[in-house]
């Protein structure tokens, strides 16, 4: 059997989950590796979160938030972003392959580019394979 | 004829894997056949095409050769309709099924046989050049790339040794392509033959492999679309009067001979403006000419007419009365202008044919571009090009 | 030890038909602590409900999980269950299993695996959840009203006549809209002025409505039942409580500026009212037209002005409303047609925009209702053309709705006011509405030549100076057609205001991509946004005619009521609170908190956090360094969990 990814996803309830819903009534077909957590904001998101998730035996994680500025609570993401990118960094730095971990601002109507990213991260991770590197098992 | 029609799916299904996927997305509104320049002078209808293509009609053969792929429908149509895409997939369905015009067989025979559409002797595509320029080799800057109508057509070699004379003046490393090139194949294409068309594209490939090439400098803006857009390779391609433009503003060449106050109107080639959205440079250059005195017509830019010449046009014959470039012609003389200037091969082509015709090859001549500014540079080639002719 | 009920939902096919239900709902019973899994075909039914309630009792659980579809749709529905059967109503855990399964996929297979996967995170997420007590606020009994459109202007009247405070905010020196421009509306023919000056007055006339024109919203604070909203009041040069209207100074005015009300076809002075029916009938100064502001000479107005209303030092003032609820009204505009150069428009003085139409139909437009054209002449030959920008991949997609009515309307117009000969260019009739069909059918029996397929290109005819030409193909016949016209009429996308996306910002909107506000549910809270307690109605949601945007409105209004006409409402308790034993008093929290919610106690060196004012983000949650903050709700322990169990299958 071909390698099936894991794929963990934190998505905001006003943006990104709101599009994945719409995703859903607009019924796009996206692959099924993704499982969401939903959280009130992506500025909830701390960095352990993400390293967790690979420890758990996560291929990849998507992380999912309102576009920069539209943030339901004003400027939460503005933070999200910032330790974000850290956290992407900290990442790298410990030799974690750069393409399994995503943030997207995806708003509550871009359900097409919900799939659409879905998509096209789920085939990177399949073609990146398991991830080892934090898996605990 | 009968007035009962019933769809053939199948045909369509075949269109739409052909390339013409697009088919689908159309509404029929007539924005394209409204903007074709050719809907109110032939009993071409692009609209109409599509729609026989949508349910494969019977009859579509009769106009799928109508089109000269000017791109104006494309631009407008509000559907985002490909619909050179779509030309272009239901001629090759249907020319796969041996329903080429008599008038393009010699040239898709030539490109067979000799890789070029002119039935040149592929040895000889350098001749023009008389030993007189270099030859790329790795290492060289810029490919010039000559364009097979320049190379074997003579009226179009004078545009070649323009455009060389200029290079030579330039200060860049430069150097022309060795005979075994192909045609780029760009009409080839849009004539339907996609597979003959990949067959010159994966020689030409080669060629560029082997050689190291990356810059092209084109004369035919239709080389310079297919390098663009078909040749799925990142090349830094530029149309030689973009060279021209960028030498001039950085002060590199500087035309000093003034043409006497001559009237001179610019035709936008499509493959040149609507297809490589380059409106600026070539107006630029003849601005920088002294003496021109440049005028629009009513229809330039984003809104030029089409010389026909695209899309194989410059292959087939077309009656008095369909011809866009008469048109154009009338259009450019009611300016005033005596020099009608462009920046293709194929619009010369067609202008000059268009000219003699109508009889008024002595009040409005046809010049690219490039073959004024160099004579605001005070070189003189048209000698030796009568010489070539002679031969 | 949790007692943990699963409730599967089938919800008819749209899930089972991708899901394999029964087999998830027998997953669930092998999961420990729960001790109850049922698959039902409709779970937010009545039985559904009852179904849930009696196992409550039955199985004495003091958890339940709902698989069905999202949060977004019936986390309310399924909470209220709780709370009647006496459970608190955050022990709720809703496991999208359709929006974000059985929708997006075809595979059974997958779609059984990925649900399970879901509720097992679920499971992990419910043992960990804790009961929580909802807030009780006051609420604010007045509403905002931001935009005095006709969708604006029958909101606030709506409401004022239920005995509500209305502030309405509007950015015009006067009410009225798009509407007061028209002359007459389709499809009854009825006169614009006729149906809306009445409404204006009211406005002016109620004393529960408070009138803000040339105002502008700068600044939103607070939450649903209590917002603190800034207005900002634009200097008008006039001292409106002075000014009784006689309007003397425009007369006497030297200033010229562009009509915006006449779509810049006429000047009007630099003091002025819009137009004769204006709400407030008291004048501006347009500064940049005002020749004392230009070269610091002149004041006729102040002159002439027997009240002493002209205040040359007067400055933009602000100041903060207090309500309960806003709705949001603030229209649309037209698409600018001058980039389709195609058509000519603002090269040819022939071609004209569908707003200068309305406004030459007008008699209190600039030719007194007259169709005559920038030339000074009758046209005798007219084109209108639809669907320009709109249907349009290359500018706005969407149909604009109103104007293949419109150009009926202008058509018919065209008729009684000239003796031209009219042609309509469109590419789909859409007569939708009510009596639009048979306004259709009038229409072409009053002789409009109707041509289908959308015109192309408008060019100066070459045979008769200062006349157009039309061209186009009528897909009827596969003709090419050139038609030479005196007048050429646009029907421009309606496309939102410029500023929508500024004013989504203030009031955290969201937009789609052009800028139209978004509403909640496309079909089930069409009038409710992702912000509690906003509402919108009109066009700034979606193109629509009259009748619509008033249906809207009255909507809107009521929705509205709903919020304040309770004293005291709940509020989400999701909030986050400080555990002092851990906080170190960094004040991290205090620095990001968008809502200013967490403060410092000198005294006792730690952070609390103010949960009236807290929205439950969990910012302050992922930045404490001593993981002092507990975002209730989303608390580390309960998100971790979750996690851990959608890994593990
Ligand atoms: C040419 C034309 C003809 C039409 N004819 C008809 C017809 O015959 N019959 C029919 O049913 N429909 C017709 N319509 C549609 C009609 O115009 C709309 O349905 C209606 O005007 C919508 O009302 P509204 O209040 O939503 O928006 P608007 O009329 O646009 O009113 C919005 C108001 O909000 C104000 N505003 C905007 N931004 C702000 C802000 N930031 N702060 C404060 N205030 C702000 C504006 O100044 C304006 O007063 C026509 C439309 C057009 C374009
Ligand atoms: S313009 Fe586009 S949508 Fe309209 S008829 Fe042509 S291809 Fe179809
Ligand atoms: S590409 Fe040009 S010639 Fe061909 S159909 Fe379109 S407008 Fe006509
Ligand atoms: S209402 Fe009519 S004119 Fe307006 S966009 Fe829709 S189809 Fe076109
Ligand atoms: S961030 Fe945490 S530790 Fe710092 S003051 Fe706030 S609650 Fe205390
Ligand atoms: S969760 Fe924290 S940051 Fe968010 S509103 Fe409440 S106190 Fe402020
Ligand atoms: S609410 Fe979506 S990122 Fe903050």
């Amino acid at each position: 059997m071909s390698f099936e990814p894991k794929i963990l996803g934190i998505a905001c309830n006003w943006c990104t989950y709101t599009g994945a819903d719409l995703a859903g009534t607009t019924r796009l077909q996206y692959p099924q590796n993704l499982r969401v957590v939903r959280v009130m904001c992506s500025s909830r998101i701390n960095p352990s979160f993400i390293f967790k998730a690979f420890q758990l035996g996560a291929d990849g994680v998507l992380v999912g938030g309102c576009h920069p500025g539209d943030c339901h609570y004003n400027t939460g993401n503005l933070y999200a972003r910032r330790r974000l990118a850290v956290t992407k960094k900290i990442l790298e730095f410990s030799g974690m392959e750069p393409g399994r971990f995503r943030v997207e601002w995806i708003s509550a109507s871009e359900g097409n580019k919900f799939a659409e990213v879905v998509r096209e991260f789920t085939e990177e991770i399949r073609n990146l394979g398991p991830q080892t590197k934090f898996k605990i098992s | 004829m009968s007035q009962t029609v019933t769809p053939f799916l199948e045909m369509s299904q075949a269109i739409m894997e052909a390339g013409g996927e697009a088919l689908k997305k159309c509404y029929q509104c007539g924005t394209c056949s409204g903007t074709c320049p050719w809907t109110p002078i032939t009993h071409f209808n692009i609209r109409k095409l599509v729609r026989y293509g949508q349910l494969g009609l019977d009859g579509i053969e009769e106009f799928m050769w109508g089109c000269s792929t000017c791109k104006f429908c494309v631009d407008r149509c509000p559907r985002g309709v490909e619909l050179i895409d779509i030309v272009t997939a239901i001629r090759n369905v249907y020319s796969g099924g041996g329903m080429l015009p008599q008038s393009l067989r010699a040239f898709v025979g030539s490109m067979s046989a000799r890789g070029n559409p002119w039935s040149g002797d592929q040895a000889k595509r350098n001749d023009w050049a008389k030993d007189q320029y270099p030859l790329y080799a790795p290492g060289t800057e810029y490919l010039f790339w000559t364009c097979c109508t320049v190379c074997y057509d003579p009226r179009n070699t004078k545009l070649a040794k323009a455009t060389a004379e200029i290079l030579k003046l330039s200060g860049v490393s430069w150097g022309i392509p060795s005979v075994e090139v192909n045609c780029c194949g760009e009409s080839l294409k849009k004539v339907g033959d996609l597979e003959l068309f990949d067959r010159l594209k994966s020689a030409n490939r080669d060629y560029f492999k082997a050689n190291q090439v990356s810059k092209i400098i084109t004369v035919s803006p239709h080389c310079l679309a297919a390098f663009k857009k078909d040749y799925g390779e990142d090349y830094e391609v530029l149309h030689f009067s973009e060279l021209i433009a960028r030498l001039v503003q950085e002060g590199k060449l500087s035309p000093k001979k003034d043409l006497g106050g001559v009237k001179v109107t610019y035709h936008d080639p499509c493959y040149l403006g609507r297809h490589s959205g380059v409106y600026d440079a070539p107006r630029d250059v003849l601005r920088s000419i002294p003496g021109v005195e440049f005028v629009e017509m009513e229809r330039s830019r984003e809104q030029s007419m089409c010389c026909g010449g695209g899309g194989g046009g410059l292959w087939m014959e077309k009656l008095k009365g369909e011809r866009l470039s008469d048109l154009r012609i009338e259009e450019a003389m009611a300016t005033g202008a005596t020099v009608l200037a462009t920046a293709c091969p194929y619009c010369i082509t067609m202008f000059e044919d268009s000219a003699r015709t109508l009889n008024v090859d002595e009040q409005i001549k046809i010049k690219d571009v490039t073959e004024l500014f160099l004579e605001s540079l005070g070189i003189n080639i048209d000698e030796p090009v009568v010489d070539t002719c002679a031969l | 030890m949790s007692r943990i009920g699963v409730f599967v939902c089938h919800c008819g096919l749209n899930i089972a038909k991708t899901v394999r239900v029964s087999e998830l709902a027998q997953f669930a019973a092998t999961l420990p602590d729960v001790v109850v899994a049922k698959d039902y075909k409709f779970m937010c039914s009545t039985p559904g409900q009852e179904m849930i309630a009696n196992d409550i009792k039955e199985h004495r659980l003091d958890r339940v999980i709902v698989t069905a579809c999202s949060p977004l749709m019936h986390e309310q529905t399924f909470r209220k269950v709780l709370s009647a059967s006496g459970l608190n109503q955050y022990l709720l855990t809703i496991v999208n299993i359709r929006e974000q399964v059985s929708w997006v996929t075809h595979d059974i297979d997958e779609g059984t695996a990925k649900s399970k996967a879901l509720l097992n995170g679920a499971v992990n997420r419910a043992r960990l959840l804790a009961p929580l007590t909802s807030r009780v606020i006051d609420v604010n009994p007045d509403v905002m009203v931001v935009g005095g459109g006709i969708a604006g202007i029958q909101a606030a009247l709506e409401l004022a006549n239920t005995g509500r405070k209305v502030y309405l905010v509007e950015k015009n020196s006067t009410i009225g809209g798009h509407m007061a421009q028209f002359d007459k509306t389709f499809p009854t023919l009825d006169c614009s002025a006729c149906i809306l000056t009445p409404k204006m007055d009211s406005v002016m006339q109620n004393k529960n409505i408070t009138l803000m024109t040339s105002c502008e919203v700068s600044e939103v604070k607070g939450y649903v039942g209590n917002f603190d909203i800034t207005v900002k009041q634009k200097a008008r040069y006039v001292d409106h409580d002075k000014c009784n209207a006689c309007l003397a100074c425009t007369e006497k005015c030297p200033g010229k500026g562009v009509s915006e009300w006449d779509e810049g076809l006429v000047k009007r002075k630099a003091i002025y009212i819009p137009f004769p029916q204006a709400v407030p009938q008291k004048p501006i100064i347009d500064r940049d037209a005002c020749t004392y502001f230009i070269k610091g000479k002149c004041r006729l107005c102040e002159k002439v002005c027997e009240q002493k209303a002209i205040d040359f030092e007067q400055q933009d003032t602000f100041s903060t409303m207090k309500v309960g609820a806003v709705i949001v009204a603030t229209g649309y505009d037209l698409m600018d047609t001058k980039p389709l150069v195609q058509y000519g428009y603002g090269k040819y003085p022939g071609v004209y925009n569908a707003l200068e139409v309305e406004r030459l139909f007008n008699s209190a437009g600039p030719t007194g209702g007259k169709v005559t054209m920038r030339d000074g002449k009758e046209p005798q030959a007219i084109a209108i053309l639809h669907c320009i920008g709109s249907r349009d991949k290359n500018n706005y997609e969407h149909c604009s709705r109103v104007c293949c009515m419109y150009s009926l309307k202008f058509a018919h117009l065209f008729k009684e006011k000239t003796s031209a000969d009219v042609y309509q260019f469109y590419i789909d009739m859409r007569a939708a509405g009510k009596g639009y069909e048979e306004f259709y059918n009038r229409i072409i029996e009053e002789d409009v030549k109707f041509i289908r397929g959308k015109g192309a290109r408008v060019a100066e005819s070459a045979d008769e100076p200062g006349r157009l030409i039309v061209e186009a193909e009528d897909t009827i016949t596969g003709k090419f057609i050139k038609l030479p016209v005196d007048m050429v009429v646009l029907s421009p996308a309606m496309k939102p205001r410029a500023d929508s996306k500024d004013l989504a910002r203030l009031f955290n909107l969201s937009t789609d991509k052009y800028g139209f506000f978004m509403e909640r549910h496309p079909k089930l809270a069409p009038l409710s946004t992702m912000s509690e307690g906003i509402f919108i109605a009109g066009v700034c949601q979606s193109p629509k005619d009259i009748p619509d945007t008033v249906a809207q409105a009255n909507g809107a209004a009521a929705e509205a009521l709903t919020i304040v006409v309770k004293d005291k409402m709940e509020l989400e308790a999701t909030t986050a609170m400080v555990n002092p034993a851990s906080c170190c008093g960094c004040q991290n929290c205090v620095r990001v908190c968008p809502y200013g919610a967490p403060f410092f106690k000198e005294d006792k060196g730690v952070s609390e956090i103010n949960e009236a004012l807290c929205k439950g983000c969990g910012l302050c949650a992922s930045v404490c360094p001593s993981s002092a903050i507990i975002a209730r709700h989303f608390t580390n322990e309960q998100v971790l969990a979750e996690m851990e169990g959608l890994m593990e299958f």
